[in-house]
């Protein structure tokens, strides 16, 4: 080998070998930027000791053969990959039951192992598949231009609206409506952008100052929509999986159990579960489950007819069940002592899409969502499980929620393009269409759809007192295979430092988070 | 073989940066566990361990991105990311760039677009995979182009022609979109990839040559290429840079064709059974390959192929690096490479005569860097 003027030593700055300097101290949270870029989270004073840790996992591996190796990644359970320094030692672990233990790492999360086995929904087994082929769509060069025009136009009312200038956005409105009728309004661009102009339109002539902007739906009403988003697309049915793969984690090895749960709609979330717990290893638990709900005005009691349903499931597979029925307006009418949480009971908190509505204007106590968390918190719930939409419709401005919503929807309505059953389609496409125009339309107490992305809610939580519990990747194989039985490849879990989300191709849309209560300190009058 | 592993492990680590020796030792590690014995690949897993990164139209150091789904019948996904233009788009809130996303690149301007595509052995990482996702802005931002990645299938699930199936798709979608055209009204084509993707550039170009489709130019960044014997390199350079020919030989087999071994064209494009290019209409080619990658030899024997059969090719030798140095930017390498590739979309603005390769010098104003090894057949002199 020839001289080789090139120093290699400049451009191995952080090498660890003997001839370079180590890399200067930093502060201690500090991240190493450029493996932040590639996702993964190292602090750049445990480069070193996690550089050591890999070295370790090569001569461990080195020494297990493939089919070993292979194994553990078979069957062992992962969590959070983000932190390097956690999964390193995770690997050592599985490879080295008797070996060393984590030198670094947070580890948090469940235990790992298997876990108890998931029971397939059987709501699911019987949903015959909707989804037929995913047609090809043709758009022509024409409809093209017609589709930018609009969403253009879409943009510049906004703006207007934005700005106050009602009678400019109600011309743009017009231009609008003659736009649609250009376009293909069955699928793409026309479909939600017919629902974006009809909210604008609804805003326009009815400011949201003065009130209705939507005529309320009974709750029967609102039931069959829900009922038809939840068959239409597998987002309510990957929250409700998702969460109950956890809940059932959280409540291993307890035998007495309480679900609250924040909307009880049907309770299509629970069969599951109460199968999955008829079948744990060891036997049920006694089950009781509290739901909360919107009080009937109609005469019927909803939530007891719902909770006598999941008591007769519950009695067919001798799961020790009992019910009780909530009924609060707002999750912060509800009362905490409405709950009869008992200290022995083992609680689980489940919130699907409820959270954000506790986003609105607070009251004199302070922010609906710091009143209930709190709450929850007292209740020392062993899981909290959150699932939300994933983007951020709550920002102050109007043009950047409605610019921020219109691309949510428009992806979540591309998704939905791929289902061809009748009335599920257009029925969940209802269901959308009156969050499209909570969010467009309403402003103050009556905007309840106040969607934040997973980053704000893990800020929240965090301060709000609550750890994480990560979702592994059990949970993630198993999202993975339940989007297997809707034949429209499109849908995609993806892994986020612990919590898990479905969107549509690369574009999340819901993320589930699990998390726990840390005890708050209690007051000491002795010791310390 | 523990005092041997141990050397392995100090010389890998003496060349990159700790932050790099991490990276791409998690790989490796990582890798270890999803290819199976039987051949079969633990997808879930590395779905799971893949990083991920959403599309941003708000531009992070002036370059947006989005998706589009560029093939409904294979649901092939592209990433396009674009420079954020500096007076008309730049500091305009989101709004106004949601449909300004297909707006034409320019008019006047001659606007590269790149068709990228990522590597991972046929098998790992997706477009949104973080470490893709940041090269591709930075190449989009360095370059001021446009840059189109590439979702394609993979191995072993889809094996070969999937992947180029995928990049010829890519390539018409790329090449008949009105909105990607700049100066004379054209779409100015490049292709560049890294392993796997290099190799798909190699194939998606051969397929062109046949077409109308005009490519400017190749950009192969540690191009995937392999053959039946071991070579020199191969045994030399075994275990000791991240990479082992065991893995090397398990990819090759996860994506060729059963039955077929590495002298496969695909695999080999130069060797036993490839095809002479001699007379044919190739793109100008950039090759950059690094010292310390175990396939060196197939790559320095793929650059040669092209020199044989009279087309215009530049090799880029960097004597010191091992694979992936250019997913951090944190080693001259990268930014020799980054300049490069910058300079490769500047001179393949024009159409050249096809040439007689010469022989080809690298040399970067200060920094220069003197090859020891000589390759027998190139007789390339690196010197300042």
């Amino acid at each position: 080998m020839g001289p080789t003027p090139y120093n290699s030593s400049n451009s191995s700055s952080s090498a660890c070998s003997s001839s370079t300097k180590p890399p200067p101290p930093q502060p201690p949270d500090q991240m190493d930027h450029l493996l932040a870029g590639a996702g993964y989270k190292v602090r750049s004073n445990d480069l070193t000791q996690v550089a050591e840790r890999l070295e370790h996992l090569e001569t461990v591996m080195v020494k297990s053969s493939p089919v070993d190796i292979s194994d553990i990644g078979n069957d062992a359970v992962y969590y959070n990959p983000t932190d390097l320094a956690s999964w390193v030692d995770s690997l050592l672990t599985e490879l080295n039951p008797n070996g060393s233990g984590s030198g670094s790492g947070s580890g948090s999360g469940f235990v790992s192992g298997s876990g108890p086995a998931y029971v397939s929904d059987p709501v699911m087994n019987d949903m015959n598949n909707v989804y037929g082929e995913f047609g090809q769509q043709v758009v022509t060069p024409i409809e093209e231009d017609v589709s930018i025009r609009l969403v253009h136009v879409l943009m510049t009312c906004a703006e207007a609206v934005q700005r106050g200038d009602l009678s400019l956005a109600g011309l743009l409105i017009d231009d609008l409506q003659g736009l649609l009728g250009r376009v293909n309004s069955g699928c793409g661009i026309g479909k939600v952008g017919s629902f974006f102009v009809d909210a604008l339109s609804r805003r326009v002539v009815n400011s949201p100052q003065n009130g209705v902007v939507q005529v309320d739906l009974s709750a029967y009403e609102n039931e069959i929509l829900y009922h038809h988003y939840y068959e239409a697309c597998p987002y309510l049915k990957f929250a409700h999986f998702t969460a109950n793969q956890a809940i059932l984690e959280a409540f291993d090895g307890q035998d007495c159990v309480h679900v609250i749960d924040f909307n009880l709609m049907q309770g299509l979330q629970w069969p599951a579960l109460i199968q999955a717990l008829a079948l744990r290893p060891g036997g049920p638990p006694l089950l009781r489950l509290t739901g909360i709900g919107p009080p009937s005005l109609d005469g019927r009691d909803s939530l007891r007819e719902i909770g006598l349903k999941l008591a007769e499931l519950a009695r067919s597979v001798n799961v020790r069940f009992a019910f009780r029925g909530v009924a609060a307006t707002r999750l912060d009418d509800v009362k905490p002592w409405m709950l009869q949480v008992s200290p022995k009971e083992a609680v689980a908190v489940n919130s699907i899409m409820q959270l954000h509505k506790l986003l609105g204007p607070g009251g004199p106590r302070g922010p609906p969502v710091d009143l209930v968390l709190d709450w929850i918190r007292d209740l020392n719930p062993r899981i909290l499980m959150v699932v939300e939409q994933e983007s951020n419709h709550n920002q102050p401005e109007f043009l950047d929620r409605f610019t921020e919503s219109l691309y949510y929807y428009s992806t979540m309505f591309d998704s939905l393009d791929a289902c061809t059953a009748q009335p599920e389609k257009t029925l969940a496409e209802l269901y959308i269409q009156r969050e499209i125009c909570n969010v467009v339309c309403c402003e103050g107490s009556a905007r309840v759809e106040r969607h934040e992305p997973l980053v704000r809610w893990r800020e929240r939580l965090t301060g709000a007192g609550f750890a994480p519990l990560h979702l592994g990747s059990n949970a993630f194989k198993q999202a993975r295979m339940l989007l297997t039985l809707f034949s429209a490849e499109g849908y995609s879990v993806e892994e986020n430092e612990g919590c898990l989300t479905l969107g549509w191709h690369s574009r999340p849309l819901i993320a589930a988070s699990a998390w726990q209560a840390i005890p708050k300190p209690s007051v000491v009058t002795t010791g310390r | 073989m523990a005092g041997s592993d141990q050397i392995n492990v100090c010389e890998s680590k003496k060349v990159v940066p700790l932050n790099t020796w991490i990276l791409m030792s998690n790989f490796k590690l990582a890798y270890n566990l999803l290819r199976r014995p039987d051949g079969t690949f633990n997808r879930h897993l590395a779905e799971f361990l893949d990083r991920k990164v959403p599309a941003n139209v708000n531009p992070v150091d002036g370059v947006f991105s989005f998706d589009i789904v560029i093939d409904r019948s294979t649901n092939l996904l592209s990433r396009i990311y674009r420079p954020a233009a500096p007076e008309t788009e730049g500091g305009v809130p989101l709004s106004t760039s949601f449909n300004l996303l297909e707006k034409p690149v320019s008019k006047s301007d001659f606007v590269p677009v790149i068709i990228f595509f990522h590597g991972g052995s046929f098998a790992h990482s997706s477009a949104n995979s973080a470490i893709y996702d940041i090269l591709c802005r930075r190449l989009a931002g360095l370059c001021k182009a446009v840059v189109v990645s590439v979702n394609y299938r993979r191995a072993p699930e889809h094996p070969y022609p999937s992947a180029y199936d995928d990049g010829w798709t890519a390539l018409e979608w790329v090449n008949s979109r009105p909105w990607l055209q700049s100066k004379d009204s054209k779409a100015h084509i490049f292709l560049a990839g890294d392993s796997s993707g290099g190799n798909i550039v190699h194939q998606v170009a051969l397929r062109a040559v046949k077409s109308q489709i005009c490519i400017l130019g190749n950009i192969l960044l540690n191009p995937m290429f392999g053959g039946q014997t071991r070579t020199e390199s191969e045994t030399r350079l075994d275990t000791k840079y991240f990479v082992t020919i065991q893995d090397r030989d398990w990819y090759w087999k996860a994506f060729l064709p059963e039955g077929e071994d590495r002298d496969h064209p695909a695999c080999n494009p130069f060797g036993p059974r490839g095809i002479s290019l001699e007379g044919v209409k190739f793109p100008k080619s950039l090759v950059v390959v690094a010292g310390l990658d175990l396939i060196q030899d197939w790559q320095l024997a793929y650059a040669d192929g092209l020199k044989r059969a009279g087309q215009d090719v530049k090799l880029l030798f960097l004597e010191k690096a091992t694979i992936g140095f250019y997913l951090l930017p944190n080693n001259d390498h990268f930014h020799i490479v980054m300049d490069e590739i910058s300079n490769f979309l500047v001179r393949s603005r024009a159409t050249t005569t096809i040439t007689t390769a010469t022989t080809n010098y690298c040399c970067f104003g200060s920094m220069c860097f003197w090859i020891a090894r000589k390759c027998k057949k190139m007789k390339l002199v690196f010197c300042c």
